[in-house]
Formats: C-alpha cells, sequence, structure tokens
C-alpha cells in the first residue's frame, strides 16, 4: 500500500466512502490523530511545561505563586472601597468576591493564553513543520494542553482558598472536569482556526492582541450575567465564554446544579468551534507547510 | 548497476512539478484566498519541473546539484511534506526524512531530552526510544556530554547526535539532507558502515555537496539543475560532468530570479 500517492497537487485516497462514512471519519479523526501521535505530544508537552520555567530559580512555584498573588490583589482592589454584588452563598466575606471574580479570570485567562499564543504557534515550530514530517495540527492540542496544566493549577489553588474561607466545598466541584472537557474542546478549536490564520498573516496576532482585553469586559468576569438588564443579560452568551464562566460559578462557589440551557450552549458552541476549527486547519494544512 | 535485491520500485515519480507562490505584496495573498477562483496575484516559482524519477528497493541515490536548485524540496515532496504541484509521484514503504534533523534541536535541552524528542518526531514510541537509547548514545559515542545541553556542543557532536538518531528510526526509505559533511573520519566511517548496513533492505536518498561521499555511498546520482534533472547514472560520470559545468559557469544571480 503506497505511503504517498499524489496526483496533480492532490493526494489520491483509493477508497470510496459514501457520505455517511466520509462524515464519521471526519469526527473521528481529531481523536485518532490525538491517539496516532501520543507519544510526540507527551514528548513536546513535557518539554514545553519544563520550559516555561526553565532558568528560573523558583520553577513550579511561580505556578502556584501568580494565582495566589492575584486573589489577594482582587481582595485588596475591589472589596476595600467598592460594593459590589457577592455572590450568594459565601457568606460576603471578602476574599469571597475574590473567589467570585477569580472563577471569571481563570477561565478567561486560559482563553487569553490561547488567543495569544495560537496566532504564532506555527511560527514556533516552523523548523519540526518544514524539516520533519510533523503532525502539525498537533500543536493546538499541545498548546491547550501545556496551558490546561496551568489553569488546573489555579483550579486547584483557588479551591484550596475556597476551603480554608468557607470551610466547606460543594459536592458540585466534582463536576468541574466536566466544565473543562468541552473548554478544552473549545478552545483546540480556536486554536486550530487561529494558528493556520496565523501562518498566513502576522496581523491575526496583532488583532488578537487589540481585542483580548476587551473580550475581558464583554465576559462577565467582574460582574455577574445576573446583574444586567433584559436584552444584554442575553446577548452576553453570544460570547461564548460567558457559558463556560456561569456554569463554573454555579459549580464551584454556589453550589447549584447550572442551567441546562447553558449547558446545551456550551456544549454546542464547543463541538462546532472544535470542528470548524479541524476542518479549517485540515484544509489550508498543505498550504501552510509552504507560505509558513 | 545497482546492489538492488529486487527490481521492486519504491518512489515512482512523473512530470513532477513543484510551484511555490510568491506574491508581490504581503496582503496579496489574502486577495488570493478570497479571488483565487477568479484570478491569481502571486507569480508562481517553480522550484522543481518535470522529474521523472524510479528509485528501486535497496538503491542508495545522490542527489547533486548548486544550492536552490530544488534538491532540498524534491526530497520534501518525496516525503510528503509538502504536496507537488502537477504531477504523480507514488512512494510505497515507510519514509523518514532526515532533512537536517540537527536544526530541530533545541539548544537548551540536554542530549538525551533531544533524542527523546527528535525520535518521536520521527515516529518512534516512547517504549521503543527507552529500549534503543543505548544504543543510540553508543553510536553517537559523545560520552557525558549527553546531559549537557545542545548548546555547549559542536557542530560535530550535534551531527552525531543526529545521525545516531536517525540510524535507529525503522524505516525503509530513508532520506538524508547533508548529514555528514562534518564529522570526523572515524564517525564518518561508522556512518558508511552502517549505511551499508541499511541499504540491505532499505533504500536511502541523500543530498551531499560531499563528491566523495556521494562516489562512496551511491549507487546512482542525479545531478539536478534549476529544477530539473541534468543528468543520472553511474556516481563518477555524473560528478564529473557536473564538475565540469561548475567549473564553465559563473555564479550568476540569474538563477533565482522568478516567473518565466
Amino acid at each position: 500500500m503506497p505511503s504517498v500517492n499524489v496526483v496533480n497537487g492532490k493526494l489520491i485516497v483509493v477508497e470510496t466512502l459514501d457520505p455517511l462514512q466520509r462524515v464519521s471519519r471526519f469526527l473521528a479523526k481529531p481523536f485518532l490523530q490525538t491517539w496516532h501521535h501520543q507519544d510526540l505530544i507527551m514528548a513536546i508537552l513535557r518539554r514545553e511545561l519544563r520550559a516555561r520555567f526553565q532558568g528560573s530559580a523558583g520553577g513550579w512555584i511561580w505556578a502556584v505563586f501568580a494565582p495566589l498573588v492575584a486573589i489577594a490583589v482582587y481582595t485588596l482592589a475591589f472589596t476595600t472601597n467598592l460594593q459590589l454584588p457577592l455572590a450568594e452563598g459565601l457568606g460576603g466575606k471578602r476574599v469571597a468576591y475574590a473567589l467570585f471574580i477569580f472563577s471569571g479570570i481563570v477561565i478567561f485567562n486560559f482563553f487569553s493564553e490561547m488567543a495569544f499564543r495560537s496566532p504564532m504557534l506555527l511560527h514556533e515550530y516552523a523548523h519540526y513543520i518544514k524539516q520533519t514530517i510533523f503532525p502539525s495540527d498537533m500543536l493546538a492540542v499541545i498548546a491547550t494542553l501545556r496551558a490546561t496544566a496551568y489553569t488546573g493549577i489555579s483550579v486547584v489553588v483557588m479551591l484550596i482558598l475556597q476551603l480554608l474561607v468557607t470551610h466547606g466545598l460543594p459536592w458540585t466541584v466534582l463536576l468541574i472536569p466536566l466544565v473543562f472537557l468541552p473548554l478544552v474542546a473549545f478552545l483546540v478549536g480556536m486554536s486550530w482556526f487561529l494558528c493556520a490564520v496565523g501562518a498566513f498573516t502576522r496581523d491575526a496576532g496583532y488583532l488578537m492582541i487589540n481585542i483580548v482585553p476587551l473580550f475581558m469586559f464583554m465576559t462577565p468576569v467582574f460582574y455577574s450575567h445576573m446583574a444586567m438588564s433584559p436584552p444584554v443579560n442575553i446577548l452576553i452568551y453570544g460570547n461564548a465564554l460567558t457559558a463556560y464562566v456561569e456554569v463554573m460559578r454555579d459549580i464551584v462557589l454556589a453550589g447549584n446544579l447550572p442551567n441546562p440551557f447553558v449547558i446545551l450552549w456550551m456544549l454546542a458552541t464547543s463541538i462546532f468551534t472544535f470542528y470548524f476549527g479541524y476542518w479549517f486547519f485540515d484544509r489550508y494544512r498543505n498550504v501552510i507547510v509552504d507560505v509558513i | 548497476m545497482s546492489s538492488s535485491t529486487s527490481s521492486e520500485v519504491v518512489v515512482h515519480a512523473r512530470h513532477l512539478g513543484k510551484a511555490y507562490q510568491l506574491y508581490a505584496r504581503r496582503s496579496d495573498w489574502l486577495k488570493q484566498v478570497m479571488f483565487g477562483w477568479w484570478k491569481s496575484y502571486f507569480k508562481p516559482f517553480w522550484v522543481l519541473r518535470d522529474i521523472d524519477l524510479d528509485v528501486y528497493r535497496g538503491e542508495s541515490i545522490g542527489v547533486l546539484g548548486r544550492n536552490g536548485c530544488g534538491k532540498s524540496t524534491l526530497l520534501q515532496v518525496i516525503c510528503g511534506m509538502t504536496l507537488p504541484s502537477n504531477g504523480e509521484l507514488r512512494v510505497t514503504g515507510r519514509i523518514a526524512p532526515v532533512l537536517a534533523l540537527g536544526a530541530t534541536f533545541d539548544a537548551e535541552l540536554s542530549g538525551r531530552e533531544n533524542i527523546m524528542i527528535g525520535g518521536a518526531v520521527l515516529g518512534l514510541k516512547r517504549a521503543t526510544l527507552l529500549r534503543k537509547f543505548d544504543s543510540i548514545a553508543e553510536f553517537a559515542g559523545i560520552g557525558d556530554y549527553m546531559d549537557q545541553p545542545v548548546k555547549h556542543y559542536s557542530v560535530g557532536m550535534r551531527t552525531r547526535l543526529a545521525f545516531a538518531i536517525c540510524a535507529h528510526v525503522e524505516a525503509e526509505i530513508l532520506v538524508v539532507d547533508e548529514a555528514l559533511a562534518v564529522g570526523d573520519a572515524a564517525f564518518q566511517r561508522k556512518c558508511m558502515d552502517w549505511i551499508d548496513s541499511f541499504r540491505q533492505n532499505g533504500t536511502l536518498l541523500f543530498v551531499s555537496h560531499s563528491m566523495a561521499e556521494v562516489r562512496r555511498l551511491c549507487t546512482r546520482a542525479i545531478w539536478i539543475e534549476d529544477g530539473r534533472i541534468r543528468a543520472q547514472g553511474e556516481p563518477s560520470a555524473v560528478i564529473r560532468s557536473y564538475h565540469r559545468a561548475l567549473a564553465m559557469e559563473k555564479d550568476d544571480i540569474h538563477r533565482f530570479s522568478a516567473g518565466e
């Protein structure tokens, strides 16, 4: 069986599939690829995680330190002078509002790290893409996994603080992985799209630098979506991150089960972004090698 | 002509051509993406034109040519790293490109870590790599430097490490881009011995500017000029005419201009 079979610039796949098989193959492809390249993904991921703190004396301490400092600053900044609506069920403590913000920030930082990095991702690994047979679609997966690791640390720090402040955690925190799974899928899809666009033009990177800070205010990080007036409190869901922030706060801070419509919306945006991103990347994959 | 054990074709190329899209302005690619179906906004730059090539199992082929003649592009196309713009290409068997593997090394990491990553990039499983690690380290023969960051390596040591990894890849077709040029005589001999044993059932394609290397290793030489095969056949004959041409033609800049 030939490994490469190309005629007039098009890869030839000898088998004939009916539309249903083609769709199911497309749906399974990103997962099969990830499974197939798992050793490569882990090798590069291990290096990336180590490289982030390489040369620093503190090492991993920084990953734990950063969220702690953030929470301390929020506590000081937002609770000394301002009277903002506090999240219910946290006893109105100062730290409670800081945790409220932090639970939004965790999601937002995860998003912004991916949004900033993705446009340059393929340039970062250009030497691999150009000089080896490299599964370039796996770079978005690796980048997202790295960001997931740091987000995970922040979440753990947040949970520990919350445990210290409120002397208990709602059982719903066990559902955190169920929020992160669609979030990771959403961000991988976004990363596929952005890194494919970023391969062609640096404008994607500059665009992100300009719009990501704006997104911070279009996401209910510092406020609650419930505090908004009718047209806006629905429109804000147009920003897919809103749903994640809301669900995160429901299960971590309030201990409620989230609204099923919000969950459905979250899953819909996640699955759509994931497959749209993959479709887009796959479509331009062969052109990307030549332009990067 | 060759030491091939069978006459099985592993690489089959007909009228193979590769054009890169050259844009006058950075923004033109965007127009191309949007209106490409109507009009093209780029100048095609043909790096490869009309390549007809059959590579048989067990052959080892040296590719000669001046800088920018399309040698590396040909190897990239054969490896499937970039798609040809036209023509037909069929490659049978597992192919491993060792195109400047040393270039993918991370200077901050130790040799050991680079072996793990480089091996993974070449498609080796972690378990396989761990099993073969001692053998790779022995082949590289850089001793305690293995645990030093690669930035402290000399060029020769990098090459040793890169080739040692390549030598442990389970591939049927190995594509090497100037990997042996540096390295001392003893190491070169080790590589030659390895290549000789590899050729028992594998196929080798490599680019080199060292004529001695081509003469010693190759069963066939291909001379590429302006993206076309100018001559191919018995290595010493091809090398002789290549040298003659080099002496006669000046190193002009016109070779790199786009369009016709």
